[in-house]
This record gives C-alpha cells, sequence and structure tokens, in this order.
C-alpha cells in the first residue's frame, strides 16, 4: 500500500464514529457497518442522495444518522438527484455564494437492485457527463427491504422470496460495468475489513469524478444467518475468493487483498441459510462444483 | 366485539399470530380485521398486531385502545413503556404472559387488577428473538380464550396462513398451536367481550392553536445532526454484550470498528464503552473479539440484576 495514506494499520482508523446510533436498520446489518465505517473517513461535509431501499430508512424526519443533508429519489433516479444537487452546489459557488471550503461531497446511496438494474440507466449517463460524485452502492444480493426478492446482483444458487430452489441466473458484472465507461475511481469494499475499506475512502476522496464504492453487504435477514456472523460472512466472502477487493484507477484494475490460499467457496455458502438447499437434505455437488469453478475462472484471469 | 393485542418482538411472528387468529374468528363466522403496526420490521424490534372481530359489520378502526385480550410474546417487553404492552389494560383485559414467572406474581407486580395467565415455556433459549414458533403458539392459546373458536377453524386458519411455507414448517406451527389450545381448555371463554364503543366514547383530542412558525422553529431538527441517536434501540435487544475489561487488551478497537451501529466508544485511554441505550445485540462484537473480551448474557437476566424489582 503506498505511503500516502494516512491509514497504515488498524490504530490509525477512528476511534469516534460520525454516523448516529439508533437506525432501523437490522441488529448486524454488514451495509450499516460498511456505511458507518466510510462516514468516518468521508467526514460530515458530504451530501447523500438516497435511493429507495433499506436505507431510506436511515433518514425519516425527524431522525438522521447523517450530519449533512440527505435527499431521496425514487428508485432509478438517484444519479440524477445527484446531478442535480451538483449543479446546484456549482451555481452557488460560481456566484460566489458558497465559499469553496464549505463545497460538498455529492454522494450516492443505493442497493444493489438500483445500482444493477432500475438506476443503471441514470447511472450510465451520469458517468458519461463526467458527473462529479460518489456513488455508493451496499450490495446485499437482492431486494432486501421488500423481502429479499431476486435482484441482478443475486448470485448463482441462492433461494430468494422470488427463486425458492435458488437462483439460476449469475450475479452481474457491475464493477466491470463502471470500468468500461472510465470512469475517475472504482473500489470493492466490505466493512469486516476497515483497513482496506479506509484508504480506498481516502483515495476516492481525493479524485473528482463518477467514483463507484461498491460494498458486499453480509445481511443476516435476507441470507439467513445469525447477525453474530455478519464480520464471519464477510470475511468468507474474500477469503474463498467470491469477493475480490480490488480497485480501477488510470485504465487499470489492481486487487488489494488477493486470497492466498483460496478458501472453499462452500466453507462460505455453508455459513447462510439461503444456500442451505445446496447441502441438506442432499448436497448438490453439481452447483457447488459451478460455483466454484466460475470463482477459479476468474481468479485464472485475474493472472 | 371481541379486540385483541399481540405484541412481541420483529421475528417472533407476531405478525402471522394475528393473521391466524383473525382467519380462525372469519372460519367461525365472524367479521374480522387484522393488522400489524411496527415502526422498523426489524428482528428484535418491539412490534404489536391487533385484531378486531364481531358478529356485525365493524366499523371501528385503528389501533385497539382498549383490548379485551393482551397477548404478549416476550416478558421482557412488559415494563418498557414504549411498547406499549400495558396501553388501556383495565381489570376487564385478560392478560396472556410467556412466562416461566407465575401469574400470581405478575398480578403482584403490575398491580391493575387485571386477570393473568402464562403461557407454559418450554425449553427456550437465551435469544428470544429466536423463538420461532411462538407467534402460532399465541394464536392458538388465543383462539382458545376467546372461546367462540371451534378447534377445527383453528387448524384451517392455520393452514390458510401457512400453507406457503412448506410441509414441515406447516406442520410444525399446527402442532404449537394446537398445543397451546388444548392446554388452555380450562380456560376457554374466559375473554370478555368488549361493548361497542360509540362515537361520544372517545376522548376529543386536545386541539391547540398555534401561529405558524418559520420551519427552522416548527421544524428544528431539519438541521440537527445525528438526531437518530433519539431513537432508543437498546430496546431490541435480548442479549446484551458485556466487556471484562480485566481481559480486554486495548487493542486497536476491533470491536468499535466492527460494530454495524457503532455503539462502542473508545475512550481517550483506549478503553472501550459499550452505548446500551443504542446497541441492538447483534453480538458482532463478541464474535470478533480476539481475546474473547465481550460476553454474551441474556438481558432480561441483566435488567433484572441492575433493578431487583
Ligand atoms: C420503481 C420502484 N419499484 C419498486 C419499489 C419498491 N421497492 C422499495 S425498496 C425496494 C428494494 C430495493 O432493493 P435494493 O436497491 O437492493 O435495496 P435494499 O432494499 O436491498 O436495501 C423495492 C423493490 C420502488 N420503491 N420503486
Ligand atoms: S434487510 Fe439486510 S440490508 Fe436491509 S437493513 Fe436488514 S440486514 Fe441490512
Ligand atoms: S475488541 Fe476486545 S480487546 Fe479489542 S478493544 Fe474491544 S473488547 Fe477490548
Ligand atoms: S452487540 Fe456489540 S456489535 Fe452489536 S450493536 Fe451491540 S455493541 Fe454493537
Ligand atoms: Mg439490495
Amino acid at each position: 500500500m503506498s505511503a500516502e495514506t494516512r491509514f497504515g494499520r488498524m490504530k490509525d482508523l477512528p476511534s469516534t464514529h460520525l454516523l448516529g446510533t439508533g437506525t432501523a436498520m437490522c441488529a448486524g446489518c454488514g451495509g450499516l457497518e460498511a456505511l458507518h465505517e466510510i462516514y468516518d473517513v468521508l467526514g460530515a461535509r458530504s451530501v447523500f442522495v438516497n435511493a429507495a431501499g433499506c436505507m431510506t430508512l436511515l433518514s425519516v424526519y425527524p431522525f438522521t444518522p447523517f450530519r449533512g443533508s440527505w435527499l431521496y429519489t425514487s428508485m432509478a433516479s438517484a444519479p440524477a438527484g445527484a446531478q442535480g444537487v451538483r449543479d446546484a452546489l456549482d451555481l452557488l459557488l460560481a456566484r460566489g455564494a458558497l465559499p469553496p471550503e464549505e463545497d460538498l461531497q455529492v454522494v450516492t446511496l443505493t442497493g444493489d437492485g438500483a445500482a444493477y438494474g432500475m438506476g443503471l440507466s441514470a447511472t450510465s449517463s451520469a458517468i458519461e457527463r463526467g458527473l462529479d460524485f460518489l456513488y455508493i452502492c451496499y450490495d446485499n444480493e437482492g431486494y432486501g427491504n421488500t423481502g429479499q426478492q431476486t435482484s441482478a446482483a443475486t448470485p448463482h444458487g441462492a433461494r430468494t422470496a422470488t427463486a425458492v430452489g435458488g437462483h439460476v441466473g449469475w450475479k452481474k458484472d457491475l464493477f466491470a460495468i463502471w470500468c468500461a465507461h472510465r470512469p475517475a475511481y472504482a473500489a470493492t469494499v466490505i466493512g469486516a475489513e476497515p483497513l482496506d475499506l479506509a484508504r480506498k475512502i481516502e483515495k476516492a476522496m481525493k479524485l473528482k469524478g463518477p467514483r463507484l464504492i461498491l460494498a458486499l453487504a453480509p445481511c443476516p435477514t435476507g441470507w439467513g444467518y445469525e447477525p453474530r456472523d455478519t464480520v464471519e460472512v464477510g470475511r468468507l466472502a474474500v477469503k474463498s475468493g467470491v469477493f475480490p477487493l480490488k480497485e480501477y484507477e488510470d485504465g487499470r484494475v489492481t486487487h488489494t487483498k488477493p486470497p492466498h490460499p483460496r478458501a472453499p467457496v462452500k466453507d462460505y455458502l455453508r455459513l447462510q441459510g439461503r444456500f442451505a438447499h445446496l447441502f441438506e437434505p442432499k448436497r448438490d455437488e453439481a452447483t457447488i462444483a459451478e460455483i466454484q469453478a466460475a470463482v477459479d475462472r476468474y481468479w485464472e484471469g485475474a493472472g | 366485539m371481541f379486540r385483541i393485542r399481540f405484541h412481541g418482538r420483529g421475528g417472533q411472528g407476531i405478525k402471522t399470530a394475528s393473521q391466524i387468529l383473525g382467519s380462525a374468528f372469519f372460519r367461525s363466522g365472524f367479521e374480522v380485521q387484522d393488522a400489524p403496526r411496527y415502526g422498523a420490521e426489524r428482528r428484535g424490534a418491539p412490534i404489536f398486531a391487533y385484531v378486531r372481530a364481531d358478529r356485525s359489520p365493524i366499523h371501528e378502526r385503528g389501533v385497539i385502545l382498549r383490548p379485551d385480550l393482551v397477548v404478549v410474546a416476550d416478558e421482557s417487553l412488559v415494563p418498557i413503556p414504549a411498547a406499549g404492552v400495558l396501553q388501556g389494560v383495565t381489570s376487564n383485559t385478560l392478560l396472556l404472559v410467556n412466562s416461566p414467572q407465575t401469574p400470581e406474581l405478575w398480578q403482584q407486580r403490575l398491580k391493575l387488577g387485571a386477570p393473568v395467565l402464562c403461557l407454559p415455556v418450554e425449553s427456550e433459549g437465551e435469544d428470544r428473538a429466536g423463538l420461532p414458533h411462538i407467534g402460532a403458539t399465541c394464536a392458538g392459546a388465543a383462539a382458545r380464550l376467546v372461546g367462540v373458536v371451534a378447534r377445527e377453524s383453528l387448524v384451517q386458519a392455520v393452514e390458510d396462513e401457512l400453507a406457503k411455507l412448506g410441509a414441515d414448517e406447516l406442520e410444525f406451527n399446527l402442532d404449537h398451536a394446537l398445543a397451546a389450545f388444548d392446554a388452555f381448555s380450562r380456560h376457554a371463554g374466559r375473554v370478555q367481550e368488549g361493548a361497542a364503543i360509540e362515537a361520544g366514547g372517545y376522548a376529543r383530542p386536545e386541539w391547540i392553536d398555534l401561529e405558524p412558525d418559520a420551519a427552522l422553529f416548527a421544524a428544528p431538527d431539519v438541521e440537527g445532526a445525528a438526531t437518530s441517536e433519539g431513537a432508543k434501540t437498546g430496546l431490541w435487544r435480548t442479549l446484551r454484550p458485556v466487556i471484562d475489561y480485566e481481559r480486554c487488551n486495548r487493542c486497536s478497537w476491533i470491536c468499535s470498528t466492527l460494530c454495524p451501529d457503532g455503539a462502542i466508544r473508545v475512550e481517550a485511554d483506549h478503553t472501550p464503552r459499550v452505548d446500551y441505550d443504542h446497541c441492538k445485540g447483534c453480538m458482532v462484537c463478541v464474535a470478533v473479539c480476539p481475546p474473547h473480551a465481550i460476553a454474551a448474557v441474556s438481558e432480561a437476566g441483566a435488567r433484572a440484576e441492575e433493578s431487583p424489582a
């Protein structure tokens, strides 16, 4: 890791937290874990544009965990909302009505349902326009707020409310879709790896233009595991190679924590109720092998 | 009209309990309303649901304020004002509490003159949010206590509501509903059906005329920071993390960083402190602490020790 980071070791991470407690997220929410770690680094000089999803419940008047403004948009249009906020700030700056030191980071915060599906068109055009914004997607691999239906981020084999026998499709590669747009920055993070996360937020904040932070968000409610296991599930997602931690910068993708050796994917799957049907009553070796093969293929390609 | 309120925590099947009882009344020829009420539909958070049943069309609306029967799936909610368990309870209200204590003890504690019954608690785990059958048990008991629901109607109602979960789940819940129904045979019909409430019987809201203020004054929290701290999510907790400061090695605040809610503060001397007003009891800190310095203890037990009644 480069010498430019102020996060050399765990002790460099913030020991007090900026995001307010008392939110309506589930106990053990992996998305909230990532968000509070991100917010600690990002700071209060930010404005959040939030599409419908679990995290809409963060700010229900008169309660908000944020220290700055928050705007709610429909599921498909958070990047468009961010454009409006950015434009308004730029106008104020140009008119001298807002001193430059009071400028704000414009942050889009959405679930995977919005980021991978409904909001993808608005995202694509915002990146195309070079919008200066940070897009945080907390990816719980389904429509969590409405009862964990299948989304474009649901992994192969996972049971959801709309795929009772296990999802037959494969998770869309949103990171690659962003990279194909040549954004200023894109990174994957997870709350269970807070140092890696802090360094990436630090880096993203120094850049301008469209930037993606894609956080895998272990979800006890939707994934079917005990809330206490959120960090264990997250660490195994990384160790098994299912969720590669990486970043895109200047046209290049770098893996920031490649797992050596990789844990078998079954260790990750087995912890979660949504994959229980792959193990009980009869082991579905074929599906487990298919998932393992897809992960192996990814890492062979990653070289 | 019968007015029944179920109280419990997210994850205990309270909404399902009211649906089952509603369907059982319906199958017995009643007009029925059933509705859940929750702030955040989250595991562990206090929630309630209610059922109205009458032989003629029901014109009452909204939350039941004068219940004939209150069923409490989690006894730790009774003393929490925000959970509203005792709201509108009079000496005519029957209380059914899932509790290892005796009904006599509850009557002494509550001093409401209301009759109390206790659900026979089976080998219960430490974590009350994880009682998957308690909703069905509550519905079965309530169906017997009202005295107008036949066993067969209860069976049909459980099938109506839970067949979609598959044969195993259905059988599991049906067993628990029927066991509770049978266990309360001695108390069949104990619930006193409440009289119709006339519109004139409602207390009039007390209006206060105010001049419209500027938003900054009328709604000051619009500009407030981290106002969510006003919501005491500590109420959700059924397990409590307790730090053993002898064992805690003041590591690089792993618990504080990984607590999803940011509910562990680290003091200047590196001592971690749990904010019990907001800790939701997920036990992530217990799982991640390297020297295993954090223990998970029963919240109800910890609270009882703090304030011996
Ligand atoms: C256009 C539209 N369709 C459906 C909904 C209902 N809805 C609200 S939240 C939600 C799920 C969103 O999923 P995701 O973006 O992954 O966020 P999560 O709930 O998982 O946090 C849905 C479908 C909506 N608000 N708008
Ligand atoms: S459903 Fe999942 S993502 Fe949504 S608040 Fe609960 S744990 Fe978090
Ligand atoms: S993780 Fe454990 S050792 Fe580290 S500060 Fe917390 S309680 Fe102490
Ligand atoms: S149990 Fe621990 S990790 Fe969970 S909310 Fe409470 S303090 Fe945080
Ligand atoms: Mg989602």
